[in-house]
């Protein structure tokens, strides 16, 4: 009894420690003031005003949201053919294919970041949105590979064979089978790679210039010298959208993740 | 050397080049070949000369690098059992104490609330929070525990607050997922032999959910270890950390063969420290 109460009390104090910053930056950028403060003193949806009439902010916003979505796409179309060859088929050196795709996993993205410039800048590219995009790709394909590979199973190649025979070409069968077995996958692998990507600082830092910056670099670059509510309501801004896209999918997937399996 | 064009033929005639040729092509360019840059660069004199092994000299003949090395370490590891000794009470009572699903999967959006947000925001958060003025020092002050403020930021102790925060729903996720994964009719049969609860635990939830905790403390060390934002925010440049170093050398300094040496001394840190934790891995045996 006294160990399920203690329980309990550990794991409540453990959630609130998880809420407690992304309260107080909701909470900070609703301030009056001039300065940071939480509680906030007065409250006011001015700071929010600030960063909508900022062009700097709202250009921050765009880059990082197309850069996001390309990414994604991206690792889609790099991620979906991969796990289908190493799935579906048995050539030398799988394992080690494999485990090359996953490895920006594992790495150091700071080491990436900086592998990453020092090659563009040979090739000419360093500090343009291909730069940028190319680096984002490579760190979440993985996300992709990861969510569909356990989906393609033997069960499904069964019905892929099936198709086949009853006379369906190898496009078609992609299109009417595959494909829709692995959906789930591709969704919940693109939405994690194009979150990754949004979120990104240790790669873009290295990728962004003064025009051209997303959202995290620009709070990186503005916390180092000034804290204020600006800042707060950036902040908050990000949290609001991430909170709202949690509960969109766990309302379309049901994020009971921790459920007992029966 | 007869196996050779036998090889040759087998990746001609069995790669799925088709599926291969896009991933493949696009990984060397702008994965592997950009990690052979920087190897070479640390290999080779700044000036354009032949091979040298000055720049790892550089690194691993100064005390100073060894301090900032050992440092970086000993926060990821603090972090770690930190955040195995909090993820795993959470986790368990998670899945086994909470009954109501709504309950479950309102935890599980706040476990991944943070996962959703840049480490820059979370950062943020804790500037506020341990600053000198800030609440964390108030209440303590307030209560009459402290006199003074304690100074947070800028201290090993604020980078490992931030770190936890920021690593812990890792944890909590795959442990989560593995004391899910577990049979409850295991612990009705232990119990119907005779097991209390603790030895239950002890016995069958504790060895069943080990490689989930292992596979999430891989996850929060190798973050640990790489980690740049949320040091550099909460250090106030006062407590350096490795990946700093390697961001001065790349992004101020511009000396890519230095910064080159320091990248690889990292990655073959962490990449040893990844293949002792599988080699020691307890749960590999028994399977």
């Amino acid at each position: 009894m006294i160990a399920r109460v203690a329980l309990g009390g550990l794991a409540w104090l453990t959630l609130a420690y998880l809420a407690f910053p992304l309260v107080v930056i909701l909470g900070a950028s609703l301030t009056t003031t001039e300065f940071l403060a939480f509680p906030p003193r007065g409250l006011t949806l001015a700071w929010y005003g600030r960063v909508v009439a900022d062009p700097s902010y709202v250009g921050a916003f765009w880059t990082s949201t197309w850069l996001a979505a390309l990414a994604a796409a991206s690792a889609v179309l790099l991620g979906l053919p991969a796990s289908l060859a190493i799935a579906r088929h048995d050539f030398p050196g799988k394992a080690a294919l494999a485990a090359l795709l996953m490895s920006p996993l594992l790495l150091p993205h700071i080491v990436l970041g900086a592998a990453l410039l020092q090659y563009c800048v040979h090739v000419g590219i360093a500090r343009t949105p291909l730069a940028l995009l190319v680096g984002h790709t490579v760190i979440v394909a993985p996300f992709v590979i990861r969510a569909v590979l356990p989906l393609l199973t033997a069960e499904q190649r069964a019905l892929e064979e099936a198709s086949m025979d009853l006379g369906a070409g190898p496009f078609q069968t992609f299109c009417r089978v595959t494909l829709p077995l692995v959906r789930s996958g591709v969704v919940s692998g693109a939405l994690f790679a194009f979150i990754s990507s949004w979120i990104n600082v240790e790669l873009s830092m290295f990728g962004t210039t003064a025009s051209m910056t997303t959202v995290p670099v620009k709070l990186l670059n503005h916390v180092q010298y000034q804290v204020d509510p600006l800042i707060a309501a950036v902040s908050g801004i990000t949290i609001l959208a991430a909170a709202a896209a949690i509960v969109a999918i766990d309302v379309v997937f049901g994020l009971d993740l921790l459920a007992e399996r029966k | 050397m007869t196996r050779l064009p036998a090889f040759l033929g087998a990746l001609r005639r069995d790669m799925p080049w088709p599926l291969l040729a896009a991933p493949l092509l696009f990984f060397a360019a702008f994965f592997a070949f950009p990690l052979a840059v920087v190897l070479v660069a640390s290999v080779t004199a700044a000036d354009g000369g032949g091979l040298t092994l000055a720049h790892y000299a550089r690194v691993l003949l100064d005390a100073y690098h060894w301090d900032i090395l050992w440092l970086t370490l000993r926060i990821a590891f603090v972090t770690t059992a930190i955040a195995m000794m909090l993820g795993y009470p959470l986790a368990y009572y998670l899945v086994r104490v909470v009954e109501a699903r709504w309950l479950r999967r309102a935890c599980v959006v706040l476990l991944v609330i943070p996962l959703f947000t840049s480490n820059i925001v979370r950062s943020f958060g804790w500037m506020v929070l341990l600053g000198r003025v800030g609440i964390v020092n108030e209440t303590l002050q307030g209560a009459g525990l402290i006199e003074r403020p304690i100074r947070f930021l800028g201290s090993e102790t604020g980078i490992v607050i931030g770190l936890v925060y920021i690593l812990l729903p890792f944890v909590v996720l795959t442990t989560g997922n593995a004391i899910a994964a577990i049979d409850r009719r295991l612990e009705e049969a232990a119990s119907d032999l005779g097991a209390g609860p603790a030895q239950r635990f002890r016995t069958i939830v504790w060895p069943l959910s080990l490689p989930g905790l292992l596979s999430g403390a891989v996850i929060v060390f190798t973050l640990a270890v790489s980690a740049y934002v949320t040091p550099a925010l909460l250090s106030s440049g006062r407590v350096t950390v490795f990946s700093m170093l390697i961001y001065q050398q790349y992004a101020s300094v511009f000396d890519f063969h230095y910064g080159g040496a320091l990248s690889v001394v990292l990655l073959v840190a962490t990449l040893l420290l990844l293949w002792a934790a599988a080699a020691i891995d307890p749960t590999r045996r028994r399977t």
